[in-house]
């Protein structure tokens, strides 16, 4: 009786409920799959499958939802689905298959949702692809191969295209608007036509020669509001912690990998209207040191290249950072460890102005014990 | 039964369990019901469970749960229980096995051959493409609705004797005694400003009510629509699947344009745009069912109204069909060959809601065939216009009048109190009086079990 003044009528949707671009980046290094295994018995072809099962399901929410797969490969980053327009959509495998052989192939698919069908069927011919091109050179080459940062800029310049038309975020002109608008999408008030998340499956170690690319990838997605979710099947990481943990992810390091899937459906599937009213597992004591560039060691304290802020465990050869080429004044250096002896004054403004563009040490903070 | 004919999907929610049950036994019925039936924390639930072989403690669920998102956790468990998916045991939730087998096949393909559509083995000789399909369904569809408004139709395009038989029973339209000919009802025309996606499954539900009394097997029946939502547009597929109850439907669904056949004889069929769209949700973009809403926008692709800030409209149309809904909610004032004006007042809108056209439709229905030049406009409609619509609606609304069931003379007042929180967890307390211990709810059924099993402990 009493609310006759009626402002529940007045309650505008002000944050449409948009579906979601699921973003799936894997690791499909043959080297890591086969070490995992051996340790845990999950191999990538079961892998892949339950992963395909997560995409369904992330399909099966609402019919607008989309899903991309990129492969994260020994060369490189690589779209597995949607196929880059003008591929070759042909399972490279099929053109063998005896008549009789082809109607099986083509009864099973006609028991599958044609959504997930075109998904499963793009995501199995482009990684056959791709494994066929692979020799064993390029294995041995680089066993550890890993493209990190291409795969995440990849699923970022998607993500760009798809949810924000290529805006980057910033809200469009008005022209712009009026475009959205007679096409009938909903859009939030950033120019936002879907929300997105990323979900890295990781079985690579740390692409160290990679950590500023994948943080300058990491910072962007936190800037457009994508979680990265990681799942780290072996080999622990710093970057992938530290990316789930600026963005609004989930880290998990499953300690079963067989039962890969339920850890997927829990923990990585739900979306982010979801996510507001769901308490998600993830790593509380987030390990934030940073990764020395020459050793891949991970450090508390470690020297800083005063350019590019690239970190080393110690002073790097011949006092030239590795990573931009500048050459550092590491005379300075010898000092560490060393009792602090006031200098004097004269000296010290020298100095100021004598290392201006050189190197400095990042554990400053460590003072000396001072001598009896 | 009035207000029944426009509830839409929502109609399907009271079935019995049994049929639900028979529901669940298809891949296709199951996602459907899966992806159009549940809110989203729901789904949540429900993919968490999916994969897990044992059943999940309760608790496990409840601690999954942002403690002040409580009555949404409430409405995902209602809906849950509500639709037969979970069975409760000993504090325990598990889902359906057969609905769980069946979403499971659905995601992983497992399924016998066919169960999302068996497409054809040989190629067609009279193969059509998706433009020919769009133009057909449009046709057919705009022909029942031509048909409604009492147009001139050419005979080859009036509408099957069950078309009109359907929008008899549905009470869309009725016949006068005074002459023979079936008139448009009050119902007929906020069915027609009801949204492309909600006007079929408002025809389909009207099928499924009166197939009923036909002694058709409504699941058979939902199954096949269901299975038309998920199939290809272009494609084509064999009948050879089919009950013989879904090859009759065929029939029917043909005269609404949701499927194409070339004719009755032939042993394929397409499914049209209004098919594929069936199982998407109007909530989310609109894409599915805006590229319905282009299939089939009454007339000409562009819009054709013009609303200005001084409640004045201009319609550039001739169709009758376009005029006779601008009728409904406008006040015509004069007619050109090619233009209408007409002005929005007071009356007109109090006259339109009085035939249960809600303001929002209304609002909607000028949205969607806005004039190119009112669309480069944001927001489209001018504010005030829409504003004043929507205060007029409310002017109506003073008084509410909520369906509902009283509980009383509560043993306790602690117990009265732990009642009403729960209700109010689950969204259904309308009013409580603490002093009189009395508590008004518009739904009884959980509310009764929350105080049996609160009872039994005391046993």
């Amino acid at each position: 009786m009493d609310n006759v003044d009626g402002t529940e009528h007045y309650n505008f949707k002000s944050n449409p409920d948009l579906p979601t671009l699921q973003v799936i980046i894997i690791d499909t290094n043959p080297v890591a799959w086969e070490l995992l295994k051996q340790s845990s018995g999950l191999g990538f072809p079961d892998a892949l499958s339950q992963i395909l099962i997560f995409a369904n399901a992330h399909l099966a929410f609402s019919l607008s939802n989309r899903a991309a797969v990129i492969a994260n490969h020994l060369d490189g980053a690589h779209f597995l689905s949607p196929a880059p327009p003008g591929s070759d959509l042909t399972d490279p495998d099929e053109a063998n298959l005896t008549p009789e052989q082809q109607k099986i192939v083509s009864q099973q698919k006609a028991s599958q949702y044609r959504v997930f069908r075109i998904l499963e069927d793009e995501v199995r011919a482009s990684y056959r692809r791709l494994i066929k091109s692979t020799t064993v050179e390029d294995l041995e080459k680089n066993p550890n191969g890993s493209a990190l940062s291409g795969a995440l800029g990849l699923a970022l310049t998607y993500i760009n295209r798809v949810c924000f038309g290529g805006t980057g975020g910033r809200s469009g002109g008005a022209e712009e608007k009026v475009k959205i608008n007679s096409a009938g999408g909903k859009v939030d008030d950033t120019g936002r036509m879907m929300h997105a998340k990323i979900l890295i499956v990781s079985v690579t170690p740390d692409p160290a020669p990679q950590y500023i690319s994948v943080m300058n990838g990491v910072f962007a997605a936190q800037r457009l509001k994508v979680p990265i979710d990681v799942c780290k099947l072996r080999e622990s990481t710093v970057f992938l912690q530290q990316a789930a943990d600026a963005t609004g992810g989930v880290y998990m390091e499953p300690e079963h990998p067989k039962g890969l899937l339920q850890y997927l459906m829990m923990g990585f599937l739900p979306d982010q209207l979801a996510r507001e009213s769901i308490i998600l597992p993830t790593k509380v004591d987030v390990d934030f040191r940073a990764a020395c560039f020459c050793h891949k060691k991970v450090l508390d304290i470690g020297f800083v290249c005063s350019i590019c802020l690239s970190i080393f465990c110690q002073p790097p050869e011949g006092a030239v950072c590795s990573t931009c080429g500048t050459k550092l004044d590491v005379s300075s250096l010898e000092n560490i460890g060393k009792p602090v002896v006031a200098p004097p004054k004269k000296k010290k403004k020298k100095k100021v102005t004598d290392s201006l563009s050189e190197s400095g040490v990042a554990s400053a903070a460590q003072s000396p014990a001072p001598e009896g | 039964m009035s207000s029944q004919a426009m509830k839409g999907f929502e109609q399907l929610e009271g079935l019995p369990e049994a049929i639900f049950k028979r529901l669940y036994q298809q891949p296709a019925t199951s996602l459907a019901i899966f992806r159009r039936m549940l809110p989203n924390l729901a789904k949540t639930f429900v993919m968490a469970m999916l994969f897990n072989p044992d059943p999940i403690p309760i608790s496990t669920l409840e601690g999954w749960v942002h403690p002040d998102k409580n009555s949404l956790k409430e409405e995902a468990f209602a809906k849950l229980r509500q639709l037969h998916l979970v069975t409760e045991r000993q504090g325990t939730f598990a889902l359906d096995a057969t609905f769980k087998t069946e979403l499971t096949k659905a995601l992983t393909g497992g399924g016998s051959p066919g169960s999302f559509g068996l497409p054809c083995d040989t190629d067609d000789k009279n193969k059509v493409d998706i433009s020919f399909l769009d133009k057909y369904a449009t046709e057919q569809w705009e022909s029942i609705l031509h048909f409604m408004v009492g147009n001139e139709v050419p005979s080859s395009r009036r509408p099957s004797e069950g078309v009109v038989r359907l929008l008899l029973h549905g009470k869309l339209m009725e016949q006068t005694r005074a002459s023979s000919e079936a008139v448009i009802t009050q119902l007929g025309f906020s069915f027609l400003l009801q949204e492309a996606n909600a006007q079929v499954w408002t025809l389909l539900l009207l099928y499924l009510d009166m197939a009923e009394q036909l002694r058709m097997d409504p699941v058979d029946i939902l199954h096949f629509l269901f299975l038309l939502g998920s199939l290809e547009l272009g494609q084509d597929y064999d009948m050879k699947s089919l009950t013989p109850t879904q090859k009759g439907m065929l029939e029917d669904l043909r005269d609404y344009g949701i499927v194409y056949q070339r004719k009755s004889s032939s042993r394929r069929f397409y499914p049209t745009r209004l098919a594929t769209a069936l199982t998407s949700e109007i909530r989310a973009t609109s894409s599915p069912s805006r590229s319905i809403q282009n299939a089939i926008s009454h007339g000409d692709e562009n819009g054709f109204l013009i609303v200005e800030t001084n409640y004045r409209m201009y319609a550039y149309t001739n169709s009758p069909l376009q005029i006779a809904v601008l009728n409904l909610f406008a006040r015509l004032i004069s007619r050109f060959p090619n233009l209408v004006t007409a002005r929005i007042t007071r009356e007109s809108i109090r006259q339109a809601i009085g035939k249960g056209i809600t303001a929002e439709q209304i609002i909607d229905y000028m949205t969607v065939n806005a004039h190119p030049q009112l669309r480069k406009n944001t927001p489209v409609l001018p504010p005030t216009v829409v504003d004043q619509i929507r205060l007029w609606q409310i002017e109506g609304e003073r008084m509410k009048a909520t369906p509902g069931y009283l509980f009383k003379e509560f043993s306790t007042n602690s117990e009265f109190n732990a009642v009403c929180r729960y209700a109010n967890d689950l969204g259904v307390l309308v009013w409580a009086d603490q002093n009189k211990g009395n508590l008004f709810v518009s739904k009884h059924e959980q509310i009764a079990d929350f105080i049996r099993k609160r009872a039994q402990p005391n046993r």
